[in-house]
């Protein structure tokens, strides 16, 4: 019995707020609701990482979530996908540059699809995770390394840094 | 006794059943019937994570305490003997949850725990009011009982519909798992295939709830079928229409209510 397969019928969904305007988790609020309804592909959104497959992070990751965002990450269990869901979360949106925040969530863990939109629409929130399940079933429950325990943070201006971290080991994922 | 062995799989059944029904009150499509075994079979595949081995250990324990509870319920064993079964295999979970070091596993257990003394004594009082009429504490007494249990102790059927939603974590009584709330509560911590055996106990927990109302049907099969249909569209539509309660309101409703519901029925039945 080839049990890859059941991965992609049984998503369940994580959704991490990295500091973004709320824009975006109410479209991916939207997608549970009667009109679109995700749960008849099975996903759950579960709010537990211990149990779930599918990372969807929206929001510029701002320094104070940062750490957070790679505590998450390493505590689901492989196989495991994450979905940039948004602009912000993307390339950091119109936050790129700020004082308080970094540019896209790639800079910390390896990111699967990248979602555009500002806020998301539903169907393309749908749409990217259907393409993140045909990724899910080519992945395999080997460790993937977590990104944060590769390097030690930088310390910059008082606060601690790891940016550009996720260019260092990048080479490892793909 | 092949209902005991294919308990997990019927389990499973009602259980993908009831996310249809219950996304179909919500005018939505829901997940196809099979929904829970393809979890199932996903949750098979993850990568074993676990926080240490006693805590992965007391959760594979409380399915199977919970299922030895169902086997000597459906064979018809000692109505006390399940009910302290059931709670040895909620207490196993409860210790399983206060072995980590998350907060979230401590509330959930805190929860659950308050959740047990909320239903455990009024379970207990309708097993002695069934020991009134039938003159034994054995559940095959019930099961084989002429005339239905439900005219004699309707007072009995209406508790025990009082306390299911807080056994089987439904709304308005779900403080124990609170999802979004506290994600779960006792089962937080356990992941992958060790999941799996919280998540199949779960399923177990419905067969064991549905077995309980069908004692009150006696020997009448139909009216047995008519009442765990019944209970199944009250518990799915309760949990579809009402909000969480906090655990003090549960336990407060379901002591003075719940609880004096099945008491008086003792006492109407002990006095004729």
């Amino acid at each position: 019995m080839k049990l890859a397969s059941y991965r992609k019928k049984s998503p369940w969904i994580l959704h991490y707020n990295a500091g973004g305007c709320n824009g975006c988790d109410i479209e991916i609020l939207a997608c549970l609701s009667p009109k679109y309804d995700i749960e008849r592909f099975g996903m759950i959104n579960t709010g537990n990482p211990k149990q779930s497959d599918i990372l969807l992070v929206t929001g510029p990751v701002t320094k104070r979530s940062r750490e957070r965002l790679v505590e998450i990450y390493a505590q689901i269990p492989e196989p495991k996908v994450v979905i940039a869901c948004g602009a912000c979360a993307s390339t950091g949106g119109v936050f790129r540059g700020m004082y308080n925040c970094e540019g896209g969530i790639d800079q910390y863990i390896p990111v699967d699809v990248y979602v555009c939109g500002c806020g998301t629409r539903p169907e393309q929130i749908i749409d990217g995770v259907v393409q993140a399940l045909a990724i899910l079933e080519t992945k395999t429950k080997e460790l993937e390394e977590s990104v944060r325990l590769n390097k030690e943070a930088l310390k910059e201006e008082s606060q601690l840094n790891r940016r550009n971290i996720a260019d260092e080991i990048k080479p490892a994922f793909i | 006794m092949l209902l005991i062995l294919l308990a997990p799989v019927i389990g499973g059944l009602v259980y993908g059943f009831e996310r249809i029904i219950k996304a179909r009150m919500q005018r939505r499509i829901g997940p196809p019937l099979l929904q829970p075994f393809y979890d199932f079979f996903k949750l098979a595949d993850k990568r074993k994570m676990i926080v240490h081995s006693a805590h992965a250990f007391l959760g594979i324990m409380h399915f199977v305490s919970l299922w030895f509870a169902l086997g000597v319920l459906l064979l018809g064993g000692d109505l006390i003997l399940v009910i302290f079964l059931h709670l040895l295999s909620t207490a196993l979970l409860i210790l399983a949850a206060y072995s980590t070091r998350s907060i979230f596993s401590h509330l959930g257990a805190n929860r659950t725990a308050i959740s047990i003394l909320a239903y455990e004594p009024v379970l207990i009082i309708i097993a002695v009011s069934i020991f009134m009429l039938t003159g034994s504490f054995d559940a095959a007494a019930a099961f084989q009982s002429e005339q239905p249990l439900l005219f004699k102790m309707p007072l009995a059927f209406i508790a025990l519909l009082l306390v299911l939603p807080i056994k089987l974590k439904k709304s308005p009584f779900d403080v124990a798992e609170a999802h979004q709330e506290l994600t779960g509560g006792v089962e937080l911590e356990f992941s992958g295939i060790f999941y799996e055996a919280i998540y199949t106990a779960k399923w177990l927990d419905y067969v064991f709830c549905y077995a309980l109302v069908y004692l009150f049907a006696g020997n009448d099969v139909l009216l047995g079928a008519g009442l765990i249909v019944f209970t199944f569209f009250y518990l799915n539509a309760l949990d579809n229409s009402t909000a969480r309660v906090s655990y003090k309101q549960m336990l407060r409703f379901s002591l003075t209510v719940s609880f004096s519901l099945a008491f008086i029925n003792l006492l109407i039945n002990s006095l004729t």
